[in-house]
This record gives C-alpha cells, sequence and structure tokens, in this order.
C-alpha cells in the first residue's frame, strides 16, 4: 500500500467530492458498522442471535423510537432540536386513547386525529421557535414538560386502555401481522413505510431542500427569498405527524395509554440521529442513517440482554459506542476538510 | 525567472534576511496548493504578497503558523530554522499573523483579548484586571491608538477590530515579524491611512512586515518590495519603485486588464423600476430617497456605516422601516420580507456571501436554485431534480463558473465563482432588479473584471442595478450614476461625467448632509 | 373536633409555649397557635409519595382520602413524575414544610437525602409517618408499608411449585436503587435459592417500569432462554411488558409470569391465563394506615413502631373474593 505514495497525487487537479458521493460512503459505514456490531453478536450467539425469531424482536423494539428519530432528524437537519418527541408522544397517545375509547370515535378517524394531534404539538414547536424565535432547545424543553403534564391531567394519571375485542384492529396495527404466517409484526412494516415517506420527503420534496438549506444557513436561505419561519413551522409539524405515528404504535403495543412513560425517548431517539451521521449543528444529514443509527441501538440492547451482560453495562456500552461512532464521523469530516 | 528546486539544499539561506521560504510543498487531495513555494524578507522592510484567489497565500501563511504542516521546505527566522506546530509557538517564535477573518472574541473586552491566554495573575490564578488595562492602555498609546481598554469587542467597528488584532500582535515582545493577510478589506481610506502609519510605526532595522492585498495602489504606497506568486508557485519579486501596477497584475493574471473602461450613457432617459421616497429605519436611515432606471447601474458609495448596506435591507424587507414609501414599476409596494421582495423580482445579493448568501455545505446546483425551487422547478411539492441540475449547468456554462460539476459543494469554489454562483441564483429567479453589495469583495482582480463585465451585460438586458461598493475605482468603473451616502443620509447623486473620487470623497465625507443634498441634486440635475 | 383542634394548638406552640396550653386550651387559644389552622378548620396533613400517576399511588391516595375524611382531618397528596426524581421530591418536602403541617405523611425515594429535611419537621414538632418503605432514621413515628421482601418470598414459593421445581427463571425488576425493587428482587432471589435451589435464576433486568422497554427486555430473555419456565415481574409496569412480550412472543402457557401489585393489564392476564398469579400489597390500606397513625399521633396516642400493612396473593381461584376486589385497582 505504501509503495505507492505519490499515488494519491495525480497530476491534473481533480475535483474534492461533495454531497451525494461522501453521503453515500457515510450511509456505508453505518451500515458496516451494523452489520460488524450484528456480526459479533452472531458469533458471540450463533444459536439465538441471529435466529429469525430474535432479528423479529429486534425489528420490533425499533420501531417507536425509529418513529421519534425520523421526526427528530428533520428538525435536527434545520439545525434545530426537539426534546419534546417522548412526551408528546405520550400525550398523543392518551389523545388516541381519548379519541377511541372515550370518545368511542372508529378506530380509522381515531387515527387520523392522533397524527395530526401530534402535528399539531410539532406546529406549536415550529411556532414558537421560527415566530416567536425561541431557541429550538428552550421551545421544546417547554413543550416537553407541557405535553409530559397534559398527559397526566387529560388521562387523570391513569392508563386508557382499548377493547382486546372492540378496538382490535388498533392493536393489530403494531402487533399483528399483515403477512399471513410469519408472526412479522406490522409495527415493523409501518415503521419502514414512514422511513420511505421521510426519505421522500426529504429527497424529493421542497420541505427537504429547504430543511438542508435552513439548516445550513438560515439567513442566507432567507435572503434568497424563501419564507424561513413559515418553512420551520411545517418542518416541526411534519416532525410531529411522525410523533403522532409513534404515538399509535406505542399504545397499540401495550393496549393502553400510559400517561407515566414517554420521559427519556428523545434522548434515544437524537442518540439514534447522531450515530445515523447527522449533523447537530444542522444542513446535513440522511434518512437510511437514521434507521441505522435505531437499527444500531436496538441491536446492542438485544444482543447484550442476549449475552445477559449485566444490564448496569448495556447502557455505559451504548455510550461509547456513541462517543466511537460520532468521533470516527467527525474525524473523517475534519481529514476531507483539511489535507 | 529561474525554476526553484524542490528540495534546496540546507546552504543556500541567507543569515542576514528576516524570514526566508525555501521550497514548500503542500498538497491536498488531487491539488497541489504549493509547488517549490519561496519568498524572503529583508529586515526593515515591507514585503507585498500578491496573487489571485487560490495562488496559495493562506496556505503559505497557515504553514508558517503551523496549523498545517508542509510536505518539504524550510523556513528561516532571523536565520534560524523556524518550526512551529501551532500559532502560538510562532507568535513566541516572533512571527504574529493577523488573518483576514477576524479571531477576536466578541463577547470580550479590548484587554482580555488582547491578552487572553496570557493573562496577568497573581498566585497563579487570580486574574489581575487592573494591571491588565494599565498594560493594554500602555500599548495602545505606545500604538497610537485611540481605543478604550475596557470596550468590548463586539461594539467596536470592523476597523477598530482590526486594530485590537495588531495591537494584539505587537503586545508580543518577540514579534519580529507582522503578517498581515488583506488587512484593509473593510477599511475605509482614512483608516486604511492610520493602518498604514501604524505599520510604519513597527518598521525599525531589525522588523519586517508581510503585507497581502489586492489592492494595488495600497501596495504601491506601503511595500517596498512585491512578490507575486501564482497557482501555488513563485512567480516573480520586483522593487515597487520601479513596478508598474498593470505590470504587477499581469504577472498575476498573465492577461491585461482594462481599468480604464467607464460606462458612457447615463439612463435616465428609461422608465424608472424602481423609486423610493422618504425611506427611514429607527437606527440609521433618514429620509432616503432615490429612482433607479431600467438597465441602469447605480452606485451607491459613502464610508463604512454610511448606511448603504441598510438601504438595501431595508428595501428588500430584510429590516424593518418606520417611513417610506417604495413604488415599483409605477405600482406602490409595501415589501414585508426577502420572500416578499423575490416573489417582486428583487434580488439581494449580501457582502458576506459566506455568512448572509451562501449555503456553504451544499451543492453549486442548490445555491443557484434555491430561489426558484418553489414554482420553477418543482410540482406540487416534488422537486424536479433533473430540471435543477440542467439549469445550474447552463448557468455555469453563461457566467463561466469555474467548478467541476455543478454538485461540487459551493464552499470549494472561489470568492469570484462562489460570486457567480449567486448572480446565477438571481438570473434564474428572473429578478429584474439586482442589489449588489459589495460584490467584489475578496475577489482576485481577474474575476472582478468578469463580474464588472457581466453586470454590464446584464444592465444592457434591461436588468437594473444597485451596486454598493467601497471600492471608489469599481464604483466609477461601473456606476452610470452615483449616489453617495453619509451617516444615513443621501448626501449627493453624481451622474458619471461629473463622478470623480475626488466630487465623491468630498460627499461622503460631508456632514452637512441638507446642504449637500440640495446643492449637488441641482447641480446633477436629472 | 375540637380534641384535634387543641391538639393542633399544642403542636403549633409547643416549640415556645409550655405543655400547660394544652390543659387550658380553647378553641380561641388555638386560632392563634402557629398559624398552622385557623379556629374551626381541620387539621392538615400533608402527604409526599414516590408518585401519584401511577395507579399504586392512586390507590393510597384514595385510601388516605378515605381515611381523612373518616377522622375530619385534611389532606394534600403529592409525589415527583417518575420515581427517579428524589431531589423533585425533596423539593416537595421543604415545600410541605413551609406550609406548616399538623403531621408528615412521607414515602422516601432516597430516605438518606431526605434526613436533613425530616430533621427540621422534627425541630418543627411535626410527627412524621413513613409508608411504603422504611426510612432510615429514627425520625418517623411509625412506618406503615408492605414488607416487600417477604412478599417477594411468597411469590417465589409460588413460581417454584408452579414450575416444578427446575429449569430457568427470569427476573425483571423495575430499578436498581429504589427499596422496593432491592427488597422484592432480594427476596424473589432468596426464596428461588430457598425453596427451589436447583432452578437456575438469571441476573435481574430493569426496565424503569416503562412497559414498552420491559417488553424488549421479556422478548430478548425469552429469545435467549430456550429452556425458560417462568419469568417474575416486580411492579405494574415490567408487569405489563412481560404480559405484552409473552403474547408476542406466543409463550402463553408455557411460560409463568408471576407479578406484583395490580392494574387492569394485570388482572385481565390472570383471567385470560398468561399470568399465573400476582401479589398485591395493600394500597388503600396504606394510605388509611398513614393517615390513621398520624391522627392518633396528633391525639398523643402511641403507635407501633411499624405498621405492616400487609399483602396478598392472588390468582384465577381467588381474584373474585371480596378481600382481594378490596385491594385491587383497575
Amino acid at each position: 500500500m505504501s509503495s505507492e505514495p505519490t499515488a494519491a497525487a495525480p497530476a491534473a487537479p481533480t475535483v474534492v467530492k461533495g454531497g451525494s458521493w461522501r453521503e453515500r460512503v457515510q450511509q456505508l459505514m453505518a451500515l458496516a458498522g451494523l452489520l460488524l456490531i450484528f456480526l459479533v453478536f452472531s458469533v458471540a450467539s450463533p444459536q439465538i442471535f441471529p435466529g429469525y425469531s430474535n432479528v423479529t424482536t429486534i425489528l420490533f423494539s425499533t420501531t417507536v423510537v425509529g418513529l421519534l428519530a425520523l421526526a427528530a432528524t428533520l428538525v435536527i437537519i434545520s439545525s434545530g432540536i426537539d426534546l419534546s418527541v417522548g412526551t408528546a408522544m405520550t400525550l398523543s397517545a392518551v389523545m388516541s386513547a381519548t379519541f377511541i375509547v372515550n370518545w368511542h370515535l372508529p378506530v380509522w378517524l381515531g387515527i387520523i386525529a392522533t397524527i395530526l394531534f401530534g402535528g399539531l404539538i410539532g406546529l406549536i414547536n415550529g411556532f414558537n421557535v421560527a415566530i416567536l424565535g425561541l431557541p429550538p432547545f428552550i421551545a421544546t424543553l417547554a413543550m416537553m414538560l407541557v405535553a409530559q403534564g397534559l398527559a397526566l391531567v387529560i388521562s387523570n394519571a391513569r392508563p386508557i386502555y382499548f377493547d382486546t375485542t372492540e378496538h382490535a384492529g388498533y392493536i393489530w396495527l403494531s402487533t399483528g401481522s399483515i403477512i399471513p404466517g410469519t408472526r412479522f409484526p406490522n409495527a415493523v412494516l409501518v415503521l419502514a413505510l414512514a422511513a420511505v415517506v421521510a426519505f421522500v420527503l426529504l429527497n424529493k420534496t421542497l420541505l427537504g431542500r429547504y430543511d438542508i438549506s435552513i439548516g445550513s444557513n438560515e439567513e442566507a436561505t432567507a435572503l434568497s427569498g424563501i419564507n424561513t419561519k413559515k418553512w420551520l413551522m411545517i418542518i416541526y409539524a411534519v416532525a410531529g405527524l411522525f410523533v403522532g405515528l409513534a404515538a399509535i404504535m406505542i399504545s397499540a403495543r401495550l393496549g393502553s395509554a400510559q400517561p407515566a412513560t414517554g420521559a427519556g425517548y428523545e434522548l434515544q431517539a437524537i442518540a439514534a440521529v447522531v450515530i445515523g451521521g447527522t449533523s447537530l449543528s444542522g444542513g446535513k444529514g440522511t434518512i437510511v442513517g437514521t434507521v441505522i443509527g435505531a437499527l444500531i441501538i436496538a441491536v446492542i440492547n438485544n444482543g447484550l440482554q442476549i449475552l445477559s451482560v449485566r444490564q448496569e453495562w448495556q447502557n455505559v456500552i451504548l455510550g461509547l459506542v456513541i462517543l466511537v461512532v460520532v468521533y470516527i464521523d467527525q474525524a473523517r469530516a475534519k481529514r476531507a476538510a483539511t489535507t | 525567472m529561474t525554476s526553484v528546486e524542490a528540495t534546496p539544499s540546507v546552504g543556500s539561506h541567507d543569515p542576514g534576511l528576516l524570514l526566508q521560504v525555501e521550497g514548500v510543498d503542500k498538497s491536498f487531495p488531487g491539488v497541489k496548493a504549493l509547488e517549490g513555494m519561496r519568498f524572503d524578507l529583508r529586515k526593515g522592510e515591507v514585503l507585498g504578497l500578491v496573487g489571485e484567489n487560490g495562488a496559495g497565500k493562506s496556505t503559505l501563511m497557515k504553514l508558517l503558523t503551523g496549523i498545517y504542516s508542509r510536505e518539504a521546505g524550510e523556513f528561516w527566522l532571523q536565520g534560524r530554522p523556524l518550526v512551529v506546530h501551532n500559532p502560538k509557538e510562532a507568535q513566541e517564535a516572533g512571527l504574529s499573523i493577523i488573518h483576514q477573518e477576524l479571531n477576536l472574541v466578541s463577547h470580550l473586552s479590548v484587554a482580555e483579548n488582547i491578552w487572553l491566554g496570557r493573562e496577568p495573575v497573581s498566585g497563579g490564578f487570580f486574574t489581575r484586571p487592573g494591571e491588565q488595562v494599565r498594560r493594554t492602555r500602555d500599548l495602545l498609546a505606545r500604538l497610537g491608538m485611540a481605543l478604550d481598554p475596557k470596550a468590548v469587542v463586539s461594539s467596536l467597528s470592523v476597523a477598530q477590530q482590526q486594530m485590537v488584532e495588531i495591537a494584539k500582535a505587537l503586545s508580543f515582545e518577540a514579534t519580529k515579524v507582522l503578517i498581515m493577510d488583506e488587512p484593509t478589506a473593510a477599511l475605509n481610506d482614512a483608516e486604511v491611512d492610520q493602518l498604514h502609519e501604524l505599520i510604519r510605526r513597527f518598521i525599525t532595522p531589525e522588523t519586517g512586515v508581510v503585507y497581502i492585498s489586492h489592492r494595488m495602489a495600497e501596495l504601491k504606497r506601503i511595500a517596498d518590495r512585491i512578490t507575486v506568486i501564482r497557482d501555488g508557485h513563485y512567480i516573480d519579486t520586483m522593487p515597487m519603485a520601479d513596478t508598474s501596477m498593470d505590470q504587477v497584475i499581469a504577472k498575476m493574471v498573465g492577461r491585461a486588464i482594462n481599468t480604464a473602461a467607464r460606462p458612457e450613457n447615463v439612463r435616465t432617459d428609461r422608465p424608472v423600476t424602481l423609486s423610493v421616497t422618504g425611506l427611514s429605519t429607527k437606527t440609521l436611515l433618514n429620509d432616503v430617497s432615490f429612482e433607479l432606471y431600467r438597465g441602469e447601474v447605480l452606485g451607491f458609495a459613502g464610508l463604512m456605516g454610511a448606511g448603504r448596506t441598510e438601504v438595501a435591507r431595508a428595501l428588500v424587507g430584510a429590516d424593518p422601516i418606520t417611513a417610506g414609501h417604495i413604488t415599483l414599476n409605477g405600482t406602490p409596494v409595501t415589501i414585508s420580507s426577502p420572500a416578499h421582495a423575490a416573489s417582486l423580482g428583487i434580488g439581494y445579493l449580501s457582502e458576506d456571501r459566506k455568512r448572509l448568501g451562501l449555503m456553504l455545505q451544499l451543492p453549486v446546483s442548490h445555491n443557484i436554485a434555491i430561489s426558484s425551487l418553489s414554482g420553477r422547478f418543482s410540482r406540487s411539492l416534488f422537486v424536479n431534480d433533473k430540471a435543477v441540475k440542467a439549469t445550474a449547468e447552463e448557468s455555469r456554462k453563461l457566467l463561466s463558473i469555474k467548478t467541476p460539476s455543478v454538485n461540487q459543494l459551493v464552499k470549494y469554489l472561489s470568492g469570484g465563482n462562489q460570486q457567480k454562483t449567486i448572480i446565477a441564483r438571481w438570473l434564474v429567479k428572473d429578478c429584474d432588479i439586482l442589489i449588489f453589495d459589495e460584490p467584489t469583495r475578496g475577489i482576485d482582480v481577474g474575476a472582478k473584471e468578469e463580474i464588472y463585465q457581466l453586470l454590464n451585460k446584464l444592465a444592457e438586458q434591461g436588468k437594473s442595478i444597485i451596486m454598493i461598493s467601497s471600492e471608489l475605482p469599481e464604483i466609477l468603473r461601473m456606476s452610470h450614476r452615483v449616489i453617495v451616502m453619509a451617516d444615513g443620509h443621501i448626501t449627493g447623486t453624481l451622474p458619471a461625467q461629473d463622478a470623480t473620487q475626488e466630487t465623491i470623497m468630498r460627499l461622503a465625507t460631508h456632514r452637512d448632509a441638507t446642504t449637500a443634498t440640495t446643492t449637488i441634486t441641482e447641480e446633477a440635475g436629472h | 373536633m375540637r380534641k384535634i383542634s387543641i391538639g393542633l394548638a399544642a403542636l403549633g406552640v409547643a416549640a415556645s409555649l409550655t405543655l400547660a396550653a394544652c390543659s387550658s386550651g380553647t378553641p380561641a387559644a388555638s386560632g392563634t397557635a402557629g398559624g398552622t389552622a385557623s379556629s374551626g378548620e381541620k387539621p392538615y396533613i400533608a402527604i409526599v409519595s414516590k408518585g401519584f400517576q401511577h395507579q399504586f399511588w392512586q390507590a393510597v391516595k384514595k385510601g388516605a382520602e378515605q381515611q381523612a375524611a373518616k377522622d375530619g382531618v385534611t389532606i394534600t397528596f403529592e409525589g415527583p413524575a417518575t420515581e427517579a426524581e428524589v431531589e423533585a421530591q425533596m423539593n416537595m418536602l421543604t415545600a410541605a414544610l413551609a406550609k406548616k403541617p399538623a403531621a408528615l405523611g412521607f414515602a422516601a425515594l432516597d430516605s438518606k437525602a431526605a434526613a436533613p429535611v425530616l430533621q427540621q419537621f422534627k425541630d418543627a414538632n411535626i410527627p412524621v409517618v413513613a409508608f411504603d418503605s422504611g426510612v432510615d432514621s429514627d425520625i418517623p413515628v411509625t412506618t406503615a408499608a408492605t414488607d416487600n421482601k417477604a412478599a417477594a418470598g411468597e411469590a417465589a414459593k409460588h413460581m417454584c411449585e408452579l414450575i416444578g421445581g427446575a429449569g430457568t427463571v427470569g427476573v425483571m425488576v423495575h430499578d436498581q436503587t429504589s427499596r422496593t425493587g432491592q427488597d422484592r428482587r432480594d427476596g424473589f432471589l432468596d426464596g428461588m435459592k430457598a425453596n427451589c435451589p436447583s432452578v437456575k435464576v438469571l441476573d435481574p433486568q430493569y426496565g424503569k417500569g416503562d412497559p414498552n422497554v420491559s417488553a424488549d427486555i421479556a422478548s430478548s430473555i425469552i429469545e435467549a432462554n430456550p429452556d425458560l419456565k417462568g419469568i417474575f415481574l416486580a411492579n405494574e409496569g415490567t408487569a405489563i411488558g412481560g404480559i405484552k412480550a409473552t403474547k408476542e412472543k406466543n409463550m402463553v402457557g408455557k411460560i409463568v409470569l408471576i407479578g406484583f401489585d395490580s392494574g387492569k393489564d394485570q388482572i385481565d392476564a390472570i383471567n385470560d391465563g398468561t399470568m399465573a398469579g400476582a401479589i398485591t400489597q395493600n394500597p388503600v390500606g396504606i394510605g388509611e394506615q398513614v393517615v390513621a397513625a398520624a391522627v392518633k399521633t396528633l391525639h398523643g396516642e402511641t403507635v407501633p413502631k411499624v405498621i405492616d400493612t400487609g399483602y396478598y396473593w392472588y390468582d384465577k381461584t381467588n381474584i373474585n373474593d371480596a378481600k382481594i376486589q378490596a385491594v385491587l385497582y383497575q
């Protein structure tokens, strides 16, 4: 390898590769990381870990954090942050139960209403950030607390249960299987579908283009004649729709809306986004990376449990993985920028 | 000119020189940034260092201060090899650099910035603010700078901040060599004089200054010799006194530039596209009124802080106005935001391209298409990437934007090509009114000329152009009419034939704004 | 009513006045005392719990309110949002002190952290009744609590019987740090060792009491241990997760789930056979005992140092008994 030191300096100046090329490498790196971790666990536990049943378990456990991470990705690319996704999910789940159980809305209508409710929370976040000019950290921190409190108030601090027969369709959305005979949970398909939608939004639509542009340079984007305030609100609102979907998936899985949960999910979601190579300073990020990031977290959690590693160490290892992954990513970006 | 050995022998250096650079190589992936680079600085001189953007000046500076490591070559400072790993070591060795982008902590005071990292302390821990201020006062007095040591840096003008940088560099007792990268980019003429005075004070038989600049007139005044570099290579060094500006420019770019071209016709016979009356803002602008004609380049001249950029920002709705009326093609309009301005066909090209113009991390194509994504490049919400690419490619050819591909990230382009990218953005948007704020700031001489020709062509095609510039030759070269501002007022409007450096400077420094406006406008008579 | 007012007055002024005030106390006198409560108002007992949104705490609150109505006192009942928020609970405690209650009911999240504030209660002569888990201090006049260790030991005994004394058993607990978490975990582990030492008991896993997280963990345990015979689930949130995972993994009837506390999911799971049985505390009873003990103390009566509020094993066979129904919550 070192025998051709001159090969690195071709005679003619060449392109410093940008955008898509680098992103692709980055996703390959993340994917390689995921496969490596998967391989390590498979070697350590060849009987159980890579089996169909356990892989299904891993995918299933990715869904809720994965959906929240999709929401967080859209916001983080705009160089914002959304700390409210966890408790906004809880509040939306409580609203879902309120719509369907207490108000007796048809399940399909309740689902639409819940997703829109998630979007409404996002819209309020967007309003606070774009119109009132609050820093996203503060605006969504406040929303995190408000949503947590409201979830308890509206539910009377009690779980609201779906009826296993009357609302069987609702529960089926998460735990049922549309593919006969596989027991492959629908929740995974919902995540996959949502990821495709997010991918299209980010890569093929004005929303994605403006999202990246605002994250790269908000002022310049505004001076280019883009109504950045309007688009920021739309970005937060769309992120909220994904949160609403996450609310449906978690409450469908549990067959109830649990008002006391939710806090802490936002950090898992942000961790997935960061592992996936999305920059917290905005302007850069991919949906594929985020999905891989969420999978890495799920694989590590599951794998360590399969290996019966004491649980105290599972968090330590996850934290270290985040450090290593983000360090490698930044080191590579730095190398690309300075050498 | 003989070619330089890539690896010079160690004995080739002259201990009598203050700073000597020999045979320096540096490459980045795919690009040789420097090859056999050399120059020398004699004791007691100011050496001008010129080269187009991308010639390798910044890379050279970063090598000298240890930010980059060199692949080959030698540095000697006062006859001793210079090996440094970071800017602090360089400063301790006697070499201070003032970068074009200022490196000050804006929330700290002048004194705190100057002694940052070297604060006078007692007991190894507790700072001594009184002592720090006293030392700063001494230093500033010695340098003849009228600055308050306790003033917070963010409250200072760019020129004053520049002075703080210089004071900081000279606060190192060891400093023998001062390297200044485009020190006057943000200064007006009076401030430039002040800076040159400072440099002359600093020069002793034991010290020297490397002065990097695009401004030929300044080099003529301050430099003893001038070294030209091009494309990472050393080209030539000449005594300033025997060298004409055209010679220097020819060596820099390898072609002659027509600096004498002036616009001929005044366009006031054309229809008025934009009419502004009584524009005022809360902080600065007061009763600004003017008209812009179709196919006209309207120059806005004035000193820093006169309010030229503020006029542009108020016009496009980036800043709120407290009074005033805008009429666009005969129709009164209220412009609420840059988005609104864009929809009316008014494009603003900021003076601060990196901060307010470009999405640096994104491709050239995105930077061109951004203003037109909604509408021209999308159906419902979906973006037509093929059309974006195709249009960007067209713009690249039309404006000869030098980039290997429109997929290239715009941050890798030179200043001139970045500016062309933004121009392309507004052309694609099909704007009729283009407001250029310092269109050639930080752009090298060759690219400047291209921008000028582009502006002329746009005007010929019927676009109306407002051009804000701090460079008088640029104003004179380009403008059909010149509006001069001072202290938030318009102090005069000059048709091209009446505009000279002297008339403009007289209006720009005119403090009694009202009389000036009446008399000169009457003279100009449009 | 009048008696209580007198007692209150005594409490309020005890720091500065002699107890003689007690015998000569009148309603008028009590009105001037301390600022605890004005004349004719009911004595006020502040209750700071470990939580309030969880069904268990809601049942405790219900018991406390019932008893308060019976004894003619007013109460407030509050607790932090999660059982990890030790500091939030400290703030509630200080706030309660500022309101100068007649007595305090307190379930400590971290008994050591609470000690200095409890000392202030003592200095102000406000009696403290601990509940749910003990406080490492002699300040509380009594502790009304479930003997969690014994209760979890009972769960282990049932587990051993139901799996036939062999195989592998998983243990899922809500957290590593709370007293109930530790007691239930240790009580179960000890119980397994005592009753069926040949059963392999897995390392305890902790799901923060979050049903979704607990379901993921339970799924992993099921995947990782093909010979799994049963799982012990140490609180309601954990139990919900265990029940969901067992259904998702199609393991109903193949593994023995034993839960703790109640709630709709556990009750349904016991009724439909997903869960073999569960231990319930007597949360309503805890609430009643806290208020009753506080009132007794205010009356100058002595109360035992520990009040065992009891626990019950319930399964399909006895879940509809009146005695069990009384302590279950949905």
